[in-house]
């Protein structure tokens, strides 16, 4: 993993890691000291807008935006380099068309200066300029994979295409499982070995 | 009826794209703009901006990077791996074996986790070497493993109910309640196949019983996961937290057991977070979009014409289901079901509630129907998922056959849903 989505992880989860020991706290206090400390729902879609944003990012570098396979697996090999350059510039328009009408959110909240309708009077440009720089990144990174498929594709390198932009298979993903587990286990110990099985054919207990 | 009957030409255009394989978001995002562009023009393109902000500004669906990433750390520790242990020492024993394992302690993961996928692999990946070495035939193993993992999305915590519960307006917590009992009774009706399969095949394998003072040592291995469900299921019940809460509670809590498992390092949970940001990313993006669907067919009044429409042939509420349950059943062999239940919700909903059908009993419903459509071939996601797994060689229709029992008991379980709709209703009406 490099650098920069180690990074982007690591903000991720400490967005909801914090968020949890707020919202916590503060569902703890309201039901047992019947004591709200305010804002924790707020919070909570703070939170979300501003990790969504880098989980999107994330989730593409990690090829997890879902396309299904199924039809897709049986066309010929151009044919799939084709749909795989396509699948990416489409997400990029996507991308950059969220982007844009993120910044038309922006540019009202700073036109009429908004804030939140809460007791924290937030002001509304805070989060917002965070989602929207987030979904900027979004839309570039987009831009650079769609650009990068496309010029594979000009190039005539069909196997790079598909190699670097194919979906994720069943099987790529069965594979990081089995790895995970491999890792954080010594393999099938887990299961005693105590019982051994037997063939019987018996009557119900 | 023309503007009924265009909205389901494009609404096959939609299902088209997702099928050819491009990405679900980009394909529900791009009829949603071209739709409502093509009905009000450019001005439409202002109009996306507040839902787009308003969707990813949402407390309530903050609720799913905090349930994915619980179910991440109870994964990750490996806390969710020691539960096939415990529950080995006490299911073993029945006819069947090893096989009530399988589906007990992928209904225990499932209490915890929000994704059949993760369940489906775990289980099958702590499971299957075992079972290959015990000589239990591969068909049965396979079957169970798969079937078993599918009750992920019926044993809350579900992505699935969520995004049901966000996408028609139904409260998330009633959902997670609701699927409580169907879960049990699913669960059971799985593990009645299996002993009564044992039993009658007569060649069932059975498992030595462990001393009854080994037995108990291992129950603390249930500890984690039971504490957790306990915890976000009670708060949600008895109404002392919101989905989102209960959420960060039982993060909370999983960090706890993590922490005294001396797994509470960095590369646990940096693959935690990644995992986390990925997945949820996906999903959400998948939100955004099908909420700008939701936007033009709600403008275009494109629900309306078609709720109309179908409703004009006269058919009653339970013939609409049997006809619904052929539609899925078959869209469920050819999709991913996150999709398949993002890309129909907006147009089958309408409908089922003009009929008068109960709105959570609905969304019990269509997670049944994507737990079909995950162990139904060509494209059953877990049948593939156990397949991969799979110590030995062999090909893909041991899987298949070997889960094609289950998938008929689920099929009944819909009709009995169907004529006792009390079985999921019940529950969430006596929330507090």
């Amino acid at each position: 993993m490099n650098p920069v989505q180690r990074f982007l992880a690591w903000v991720f989860g400490a967005i909801f890691l914090g968020l949890s020991v707020v919202v916590s706290v503060e569902t703890l206090a309201r039901k047992l000291f019947n004591y709200s400390i305010q804002g924790a729902d707020e919070l909570g879609g703070y939170a979300l807008a501003a990790g969504s944003v880098i989980a999107f990012s994330l989730a593409l570098v990690g090829r997890n935006h879902i396309r299904v396979d199924v039809f897709h697996e049986r066309f010929s090999p151009r044919a799939q380099a084709v749909m795989n350059v396509l699948s990416y510039v489409l997400l990029a328009v996507l991308a950059v068309l969220i982007a844009f009408v993120a910044f038309k959110v922006v540019q009202d909240t700073r036109a009429y200066g908004s804030t939140a309708p809460t007791p924290w009077q937030t002001p509304l440009i805070w989060p917002q300029g965070v989602w929207y720089a987030g979904l900027v990144v979004f839309a570039l990174v987009t831009i650079g994979y769609a650009a990068r498929a496309t010029l594979l594709l000009v190039q005539g390198r069909i196997d790079e295409v598909n190699h670097h932009f194919q979906p994720k298979s069943v099987k790529e993903e069965v594979k990081e499982e089995v790895d995970d587990f491999a890792q954080r286990s010594g393999g099938p110990e887990l299961l005693r070995p105590a019982a051994e099985a037997s063939p019987a054919p018996r009557e119900p207990a | 009826m023309t503007l009924a009957i265009s909205a389901l030409f494009v609404f096959l255009v939609m299902l088209g794209m997702m099928l050819v394989g491009l990405p679900i978001a980009v394909s529900m995002a791009a009829v949603g703009i071209l739709g409502g562009v093509a009905a009000f023009g450019a001005p439409f393109i202002d109009s996306i901006a507040p839902v787009v902000w308003g969707t990813l500004n949402e407390n309530l669906l903050t609720c799913i990077p905090l349930f994915v990433l619980l179910g991440e750390l109870l994964l990750r520790s490996g806390i969710a791996d020691r539960m096939y242990t415990a529950l080995s020492a006490w299911l073993g024993g029945l006819p069947g074996g090893l096989l009530h394992t399988n589906i007990g302690a992928c209904a225990l993961f499932s209490a915890t986790s929000g994704s059949s996928v993760a369940t489906a692999a775990t289980i099958g990946t702590v499971a299957l070497p075992s079972l290959h070495a015990r000589g239990y035939p591969m068909r049965g193993a396979l079957g169970s493993l798969a079937a078993g993992g599918t009750l992920g999305i019926l044993i809350p915590p579900s992505v699935n109910m969520i995004v049901y519960g966000s996408l028609t307006n139904n409260s998330i917590g009633k959902l997670f309640i609701a699927g409580i009992i169907p879960g049990i009774l699913l669960t059971l009706c799985f593990m009645a196949y299996i002993y009564g399969s044992a039993v009658m095949g007569g060649n069932g394998m059975r498992e030595a019983p462990l001393p009854l003072r080994e037995r108990v040592r291992t129950l603390r291995y249930l500890v984690p996961p039971v504490v957790v469900f306990g915890i976000v299921m009670g708060s949600l019940y008895f109404g002392i937290a919101t989905a989102t809460e209960s959420a960060a509670l039982g993060v909370l809590v999983a960090l706890f057991f993590v922490w005294r498992m001396g797994k509470l390092t960095r590369e646990v949970l940096e693959t935690c977070f990644l995992q986390t940001a990925r997945t949820s990313g996906m999903i959400l993006l998948i939100i955004v979009a099908a909420f700008i669907l939701n936007l033009t067919i709600g403008l275009t009044g494109v629900a309306d014409a078609i709720t109309k429409w179908v409703t004009s042939f006269g058919l009653s509420a339970t013939a609409m289901l049997l006809a619904l349950t052929v539609f899925y059943l078959v869209l469920g062999m050819f999709m991913d079901v996150l999709s398949m239940q993002v890309a129909t919700i907006p147009i089958t909903y309408p409908i089922i509630e003009a009929l008068g059908v109960d709105p959570i009993w609905y969304g019990i419903y269509i997670v049944l129907m994507c737990e079909l459509g995950m162990i139904t071939p060509p494209v059953g996601m877990n049948l593939f998922v156990v397949h991969g797994i799979r110590p030995d060689k062999g090909g893909i229709q041991d899987a298949i056959w070997g889960a094609l029992p289950y998938a008929v008991i689920m099929l009944l379980f819909t009709f009995l849903l169907m004529a006792a709709p009390w079985l999921a209703t019940w529950l969430p009406g006596k929330m507090a």
